[in-house]
C-alpha cells in the first residue's frame, strides 16, 4: 500500500463483512422455515428480504470497498477529499440499519407500513429492490458521492488506465441502473419489465463489468502479469459481458405479458453469456501459468476459484434453463433459487473475499500472513455452497417434473416430495455458516496474530 | 487487436446494443397495456395491497418472488372468490394446515387483492403456466370417466381438493370421502356447505340436481 488514503478500504470491507456473517445466519433460519414456517419470530418473508438484502449491500459495500484501494493506487494519487469519504462511508452504515431496522418492523407490525407521499414508508415489497423510496434516495446519493470521489481522483492525477476507466464505468452503470426501480407503474406487467432493468443489468451487466476490471487487477497485482496483456483480455471480457448481457434481459421478458419477440432475443443472446465467464477462467489460468512468481497464493486462489465458480454458477447454472423451450417448465421453479445461490456465490461473494484477501495484507502491513484459516474458510464454504445448489436443484428438478408437468400442487410437492432436500440443505447451510465465521474471524485477526513459520 | 481497439469495440458495441434495448423497450411499453385488461383503482389499490404486505416475500407472481409458496398468477381462476377472501383475512381458520400468517389484511384490502389477481390472472403471458401435461392426460388413457368423475373435473374441483395425490391443498384431502360421509350429508353439504360445516369457505356448488346426485355418487365410491 502506497497512499493512506486506501486504508479507508477497510472500514468498508468491516462493514461488508458483519453484514455477510447476518446475511449467512438468517439464510440458516429461512432455510430451517422451508421445514417449520413458524419456526422463528420474523416470518419467512422478512428474513429472507433480509438475506437478500443484507447479501447485495455487503457486496455493493464490499465492492466500494476495494474500489476506494484500486483508484489511488491506479492514478497514483491520494484520494480527492477523504473527509467526505469517511462521511460516505457512515452515511451508508446509518441509512443500511435505519433500512434494516423498517424491514423488522414491517414484519413484527405489518399495519406500520403505511403509506406517505404516495410510497410506502417501510418496505416497498419489491424483491431486492424493498428498500423505500426515502432510503433510494440516501443510497443515491451516497452512490453518487462515492463516484464523485473517485472521479475527481483520477482527475487530478490525469492518470488514466483501463482497469480503474472500467471499474468506474461499470460503477456508473450500476448507479444509472438503480434508477429505473424508483418509478411507481400502475400495471404490474410494467413493474417487473423495469424491475429486471435493474436486478438483471446490475447483476448480468454492471457486476459483470466491474467484476472484470478487478480480476485484471488482481491478477496483476499478485502474479506482476503485463498491464496491456490483462486490459486488452479484459475489455474483450467486459464487452462480450454487455453484447450478451444486455440483450439477455429479454429471458426474464418470456412469460410477464411483454411481445412474443422476446423469447428469440432472450433466449438467443443470454444463450451466449457464459463465453465471456469462461474467458475469465481461461484469463486466469493463462496468467498463473506464464508468471511463476505469485506474491500472495491465497488471493490468486480466491481469485481463481472466483473466476471459476463465475463460469459454473453465473454461467452453466442459468444456461441450462435460459432456452424458452426449458424455461417454460422450469420459470419460476426452485431451480432458480439454484442458480441464484451458485451465482451470487461465484461471481461476487469470491469476488469480495479475493479482493479483501489481495487487498487487506497489504494495508496492514502484513505480506506474509498465516493463510491457514483463509484456505479452511473456503473449503467450508465452497463445500457446502455446492452441496445446497445441488440439494436445491434437486428440489427444482422434483417439482418440476411433479408440479409442473404431473399437475401435483405446489404446497404438496414442496412439503412432502421435497422435505428430504430441505432438511440436507439445512445441514449444508450450518457448514456455510461455520465457513463464513472462519472468515469473518481471519479478518479480523488477520495480519495481528503471529504467523506460523 | 489493439488495445484501443479491444477498448472502442467495448465501448461502442455496448453502446449499441443498449441503444437496442431501449428501443424495443420504447416498443415493449407500447404494447403491455394491449396485452392485459384495463387497470381498474381497485385493481390499483389491490397492486398496492401486494406490496404493502410484502406478498413477494414468499410467493412468486407471474413466476418471479421468493418461491417459498405458491405462485399467484392464476390463483384468482383457480380459487373461489369467496374462499379467496376468507383465507386472505385469516389463512389457518380456512385451511388449518396453511403456512400463511394471519397478517391483518382488512376486508376492503381483501377485495382489492382479488380484484388485483383477478387482472393478473387475464395477462397475456404467451401462454405460461403451461398446462401440465400428465394431469392433461389423465381420464384419456383409454379409461373411460364416470359421469361423477367428468361432473368432478368440469366444476374445477380439484383446483382445491386432493383424489390420490392429484389436486390442490386449499381443501381437504377427499381420496376416502366415501368412508366418512354418508349420501345425505354429501348431496345437502354440495348445496350449502355452510349448514354441515361452520364457516366453510366452500362455495355452495352451481349444478343442476342431477349433476350433484352423480357428485354425490363418485364421493361415495371414494374409499
Amino acid at each position: 500500500m502506497k497512499y493512506q488514503s486506501q486504508k479507508l478500504a477497510q472500514h468498508f470491507y468491516t462493514f461488508a463483512v458483519v453484514l455477510f456473517l447476518v446475511q449467512v445466519l438468517v439464510g440458516v433460519i429461512a432455510a430451517a422455515q422451508f421445514i417449520w414456517p413458524d419456526f422463528f419470530i420474523l416470518n419467512f418473508n422478512t428474513i429472507r428480504t433480509l438475506h437478500i438484502n443484507a447479501l447485495v449491500v455487503w457486496l455493493l459495500v464490499g465492492l466500494m470497498g476495494a474500489t476506494y484501494y484500486v483508484v489511488p493506487e491506479e492514478s497514483q494519487s491520494e484520494l480527492w477529499n477523504l473527509p467526505l469519504a469517511k462521511l460516505q462511508f457512515w452515511a451508508t452504515v446509518i441509512a443500511t440499519s435505519a433500512v434494516i431496522v423498517g424491514y423488522i418492523i414491517q414484519g413484527l407490525f405489518p399495519q406500520a407500513n403505511t403509506l406517505i407521499f404516495g410510497t410506502l414508508a417501510l418496505n416497498e415489497g419489491r424483491e431486492y429492490i424493498e428498500a423505500p423510496r426515502w432510503a433510494d434516495w440516501l443510497i443515491a446519493i451516497s452512490v453518487i458521492l462515492f463516484l464523485i470521489i473517485n472521479f475527481m481522483t483520477m482527475f487530478k492525477s490525469k492518470k488514466w488506465t483501463g482497469i480503474q476507466g472500467t471499474l468506474l464505468a461499470g460503477l456508473t452503470f450500476l448507479a444509472l441502473m438503480y434508477l429505473p426501480g424508483m418509478v411507481y407503474m400502475k400495471s404490474m406487467v410494467k413493474d417487473q419489465y423495469w424491475w429486471w432493468w435493474v436486478v438483471h443489468l446490475w447483476v448480468e451487466g454492471a457486476w459483470e463489468v466491474i467484476a472484470g476490471a478487478l480480476l485484471a487487477f488482481m491478477l496483476m497485482k499478485v502474479t506482476n502479469a503485463k498491464r496491456e496483456v490483462l486490459e486488452k483480455w479484459m475489455y474483450l471480457e467486459v464487452g462480450l459481458v454487455l453484447f450478451t448481457g444486455i440483450l439477455g434481459t429479454g429471458h426474464h421478458y418470456y412469460w410477464i405479458g411483454t411481445p412474443g419477440y422476446w423469447l428469440w432475443i432472450g433466449g438467443i443472446f443470454s444463450s451466449l453469456e457464459p463465453i465471456p465467464l469462461l474467458m475469465m477462467v481461461w484469463d486466469a489460468f493463462r496468467t498463473t501459468r506464464e508468471h511463476r512468481v505469485v506474491s500472495n497464493k491465497l488471493g490468486l486462489f480466491y481469485a481463481t476459484a472466483h473466476a471459476i465458480f463465475n463460469f459454473v454458477g453465473a454461467g452453466l447454472w442459468g444456461v441450462i434453463h435460459t432456452l424458452p423451450q426449458v424455461n417454460k417448465w422450469t420459470h419460476g421453479t426452485q431451480l432458480t433459487t439454484a442458480h441464484g445461490h451458485l451465482a451470487f456465490y461465484g461471481a461476487y461473494v469470491l469476488l469480495v473475499m479475493a479482493m479483501i484477501y489481495i487487498t487487506l495484507p497489504l494495508i496492514r502491513g502484513a505480506a506474509n500472513f498465516d493463510t491457514s484459516r483463509g484456505y479452511r474458510s473456503f473449503w467450508w464454504l465452497t463445500i457446502s455452497m455446492v452441496f445446497i445448489v445441488l440439494t436445491i436443484t434437486g428440489a427444482g428438478m422434483v417439482q418440476t417434473y411433479m408440479e409442473r408437468l404431473m399437475g401435483l400442487d405446489y404446497v404438496a410437492v414442496k412439503a412432502n416430495y421435497n422435505l428430504w432436500f430441505w432438511i440436507f440443505r439445512g445441514i449444508f447451510g450450518l457448514g456455510f455458516l461455520y465457513g463464513t465465521w472462519l472468515f469473518v474471524l481471519d479478518f479480523f485477526k488477520l495480519g495481528k496474530e503471529q504467523a506460523k513459520a | 487487436m489493439s488495445n484501443k481497439g479491444a477498448k472502442n469495440l467495448f465501448i461502442y458495441g455496448s453502446l449499441f446494443f443498449f441503444v437496442i434495448l431501449v428501443l424495443l423497450t420504447i416498443d415493449t411499453m407500447d404494447q403491455i397495456d394491449r396485452k392485459a385488461p384495463e387497470i381498474t383503482a381497485s385493481v390499483d389499490a389491490g397492486k398496492m395491497v401486494w406490496h404493502k404486505y410484502d406478498c413477494i416475500g414468499c410467493h412468486t407472481i407471474l413466476g418471479n418472488g421468493s418461491y417459498f409458496a405458491p405462485d399467484m398468477t392464476k390463483t384468482a381462476e383457480n380459487k373461489p372468490k369467496g374462499y379467496l377472501k376468507k383465507f386472505l383475512m385469516d389463512p389457518k381458520a380456512v385451511n388449518p394446515g396453511a403456512s400463511m400468517p394471519k397478517l391483518g389484511i382488512t376486508s376492503e384490502e381483501a377485495d382489492n387483492l382479488i380484484a388485483f389477481l383477478e387482472w393478473i390472472a387475464k395477462v397475456d403471458t404467451n401462454g405460461w403456466p403451461p398446462k401440465p401435461i400428465l394431469a392433461a392426460a389423465a381420464g384419456s388413457g383409454g379409461k373411460e370417466l364416470s359421469a361423477g368423475q367428468r361432473v368432478y373435473q368440469s366444476l374445477g374441483c380439484s383446483n382445491c381438493h386432493i383424489i390420490n395425490g392429484i389436486g390442490g391443498t386449499s381443501g381437504p384431502d377427499i381420496s376416502r370421502v366415501g368412508s366418512k360421509r354418508d349420501r345425505e350429508w354429501l348431496f345437502g353439504h354440495f348445496k350449502k356447505p355452510e349448514a354441515y360445516v361452520p364457516n366453510s369457505a366452500m362455495p355452495a356448488v352451481s349444478a343442476s340436481d342431477a349433476d350433484i346426485e352423480q357428485l354425490t355418487d363418485y364421493m361415495l365410491s371414494l374409499k
